[in-house]
């Protein structure tokens, strides 16, 4: 923690540090006539180096650094992005259907990534916090095995309940068939696995001694169950956001080339 | 907390590896098989083991042995060494990371698809890229006529040569930028704002850059007038304009003999005093007017109504509000300054703005009265005419007499005999044409009246804006209760404009605000 914060001090120091030297060097040069390609490049740059943190965590085998240190210098890069960006744009809104087009790009590939901090921030918290672990490329077979677990202890060759059984049939086959409550789990809600514990606890009362140790059981892996599906849904969110984040760079670096062809190709020096 | 979830194991047989590409069909069974998919996903499975044959020395044949890992199975090798427990193949499944690629190269793809098609049609082409809308000077019929005439294209073409490109044009125009992709020392030159290629594109219509000043032909057009930016040209900034006037030796480059162009570099610090007050400039006009009297004078009888004289009697805002309605006599002086000569004939004035109307005005006063009698239905015209000529004679004599006097006197009280109801002391209703305008005795014909000059605007070059100005009262601009003199030219020092149009006043301050760029015999063309 002491580390994590002494990270964020340095970090937003050089970060404040950054924007203020950039804002006085606007100031001090904006009135030059080929400003904007300056600043076009030197944000270009940047990009490429924040683009360059993705292919820095394929090629572990390099001594580029820790890939800590990158994550750190991408994230507090990516901020500064912003204010080279609107120093870019001389503080103006952009006009025309493709400028407009690559600034709502480069808001959305910053707004991803302020999200995904925000996640990866908050997200791991929460996990540590429900218990439990489980990696995510297992969750599958886990949930395959609380599935027969269960489908044993209701239905199976020892089982000789029918109102289990018929209650599996009913409410716990779909529960436990694939990942479930994705948005709930997302916003920690608790609902559906409290209604479904509520209902096997009324299940009590129609079943013998034997039944209900059966009962107990199917209800631990009911909770197993909702555990794994939090797990589950928190992580994928903690992956899916670079659905977005990613694929919107690169598609942001195509415009960009493009858009820097247009530049000089409409600048004023084209013979 | 814990107990809800499996303990994690580590399976060194099955140990996951989420760096890959795919994972087995039978991974979410728990289940998946020791080979796994290969990198294109394809299944590898075939059976638990591949035996191996054994021979011992004095065979011929030899012996398939089983080589599944753990404990070899109980069946054993089949006769054709073949595994007899085959692993029924699955689907490989894609993990994230490849959907992840995917949908990247997805998003790649298609960007370039919209581009290319975008670029590739010419009718959408342009307004794909163009950077915002065109200035109204730049675009719409009036340009259109203009284009034609200089043979020029009216899209992107007329002033962009990679304007009537595709795709491959733009890309060797790019590569032909002056300056290149990559000459950051020529970024970083200030004296970079010479005139480019794309200046002879201007040209074509304002010839040798004719809308600035001779001197400022060095300077690119597009160095200020940033186009693009909507149907109004964005207004040069300060940092345009102070690029060349606040540099000491362009200026003195500018500077003529006897003509020094000063360095400027914001209004409040550096802007030179306004040259009426400099030149001691004087308002030429002839008209004879005392603003101090006028507003403070103690003899100046309110207004019809009650109110007092103020500024805003005479001076109104024209239709636009930013400038003032010339004063003219009839709307603003007659309601004070009457032109009644004759005390007890009302309907008789005398004519305004020719001394000719004056004097046949006056050469024809028994036909006026007669003219009167007749409308005002009097039974005896001709004794009507006659007390009216009496009367005036008693009061000015002859009527050479009434005529000097009334373009000559400057009297402000009537003369002291009784005149009808009226006694000697009071105010004259008509005290003289010279008591406002210059007077010039002529030997032949009427006196000449000197054509009064009032100028709409002392400074041509700036702007102003009277109702911008409403929230402050006349006075705090303009000095007019000193004011006793008409040459007193009654507008504010710079001092008094950057009270508020500088950093501390908080009003905007800019160069724009004021002053029009254009070369103003070309502009007024």
């Amino acid at each position: 923690m002491k580390r994590f914060r002494r990270q964020f001090f340095l970090g937003m120091l050089a970060l404040i540090a950054a924007t203020m030297a950039a804002l006085w060097l606007h100031k001090r040069f904006c009135a030059l006539p080929d400003y904007a390609f300056l600043t076009g490049w030197i944000l270009f740059a940047v990009m490429l180096v924040l683009t360059f943190f993705n292919a820095r965590k394929k090629l572990p085998f390099l001594a580029l650094g820790k890939a800590e240190t990158w994550l750190q210098i991408h994230i507090y890069l990516g901020f500064f992005t912003v204010v080279l960006f609107l120093i870019h744009l001389n503080f103006r809104a952009p006009h025309g259907w493709f400028e407009i087009t690559l600034a709502w790009l480069f808001a959305l590939v910053s707004a991803s990534g302020v999200v995904g901090l925000f996640f990866s921030r908050t997200l791991p918290r929460r996990l540590a916090t429900r218990g439990g672990e489980a990696i995510f490329e297992k969750i599958p077979a886990l949930r395959h095995a609380l599935k027969t677990g269960a489908e044993n202890l209701a239905l199976g060759k020892e089982a000789k309940s029918p109102v289990i059984a018929e209650f599996y049939t009913r409410q716990l086959a779909p529960f436990f068939e694939g990942p479930k409550n994705f948005w709930l789990h997302t916003f920690e809600s608790r609902r559906p696995v409290s209604a479904l514990l509520a209902e096997l606890d009324d299940l009590r009362r129609f079943t013998n001694e034997a039944e209900r140790a059966t009962l107990d059981k199917l209800a631990a892996l009911v909770r197993q169950k909702d555990g794994l599906d939090y797990h589950r849904a928190l992580q994928l969110t903690l992956k899916l956001w670079l659905f977005v984040h990613i694929p919107l760079t690169y598609g942001l670096l195509v415009f960009t080339v493009l858009h820097i062809v247009l530049v000089f190709g409409f600048s004023g020096g084209v013979q | 907390m814990s107990e809800q979830l499996p303990a994690p194991d580590f399976d060194a047989q099955n140990y996951a590896r989420p760096n890959q590409n795919w994972v087995c069909g039978h991974a979410c069974e728990g289940q998946p098989c020791r080979h796994g998919p290969d990198s294109k996903g394809r299944c590898r499975a075939t059976a638990e083991c591949k035996p191996v044959l054994e021979t011992k020395p004095g065979e011929t044949k030899g012996r398939w042995r089983c080589t599944r890992p753990g404990e070899p199975c109980e069946s054993g090798p089949m006769p054709d060494g073949s595994c007899c427990r085959p692993i029924s193949k699955c689907s490989p499944v894609p993990t994230l990371r490849v959907w992840r690629r995917r949908a990247t190269l997805a998003v790649i793809a298609a960007s370039f698809a919209v581009l290319l098609v975008l670029l590739g049609n010419p009718s959408w082409r342009n307004n794909f890229i163009s950077p915002g809308e065109i200035s109204s000077a730049h675009s719409g019929e009036a340009f259109a006529a203009l284009a034609a005439t200089n043979r020029l294209n009216q899209n992107c073409g007329a002033c962009h040569v990679a304007g009537n490109s595709g795709p491959n044009g733009m890309v060797k125009a790019a590569l032909s930028a002056e300056p290149g992709f990559f000459e950051f020392n020529k970024f970083l030159d200030a004296h970079a704002a010479a005139p480019t290629a794309i200046d002879g594109s201007c040209e074509q219509c304002h010839v040798a850059h004719n809308f600035h000043q001779p001197n400022a032909a060095a300077v690119s057009c597009a160095f200020c007038h940033a186009e693009h930016q909507g149907k109004l040209m964005a207004a040069a900034t300060d940092a345009d304009c102070v690029f060349c006037h606040g540099d000491t030796v362009k200026m003195a480059a500018a500077s003529t003999a006897g003509s020094v162009v000063p360095v400027i570099h914001h209004f409040a610090e550096d802007h030179p005093q306004f040259r009426f007050i400099t030149e001691k400039w004087r308002d030429p006009d002839t008209l004879k007017f005392n603003h101090a009297l006028h507003l403070m004078g103690a003899t100046i009888p309110n207004l019809p109504g009650g109110a007092k004289l103020d500024c805003a009697f005479c001076h109104q805002l024209d239709a636009a509000g930013a400038f003032m309605k010339p004063v003219a006599f009839e709307n603003n002086c007659r309601v004070c300054h009457s032109l009644q000569f004759d005390p007890e004939t009302p309907q008789l004035q005398l004519p305004h703005g020719s001394a000719e109307f004056v004097t046949a005005f006056l050469r024809s006063l028994p036909k006026q009265y007669a003219d009167l009698a007749a409308k005002k239905n009097q039974p005896d015209a001709n004794t009507y005419v006659q007390q009216k000529l009496v009367a005036l004679r008693t009061q000015f004599g002859s009527g050479d007499d009434l005529e000097r006097r009334i373009f000559f006197s400057t009297e402000t009280f009537g003369p002291d005999t009784q005149v009808g109801t009226l006694s000697g002391s009071t105010r004259a209703l008509f005290p003289g044409c010279e008591l406002c305008h210059e007077v010039k005795s002529s030997e032949a014909g009427s006196p000449a009246i000197t054509k009064p000059i009032m100028p709409e605007r002392w400074l041509a070059q700036a702007k102003f804006n009277h109702a911008k100005h409403a929230n402050i009262s006349c006075g705090q601009c303009h000095d007019a209760v000193h004011s006793k003199d008409t040459a007193d030219i009654l507008l504010p020092a710079k001092e008094t404009c950057a009270t508020c149009h500088s950093p501390r006043g908080g009003v905007v301050d800019t160069c724009a605000t004021c002053h029009t760029y254009h070369n103003a015999a070309v502009a007024a063309r």
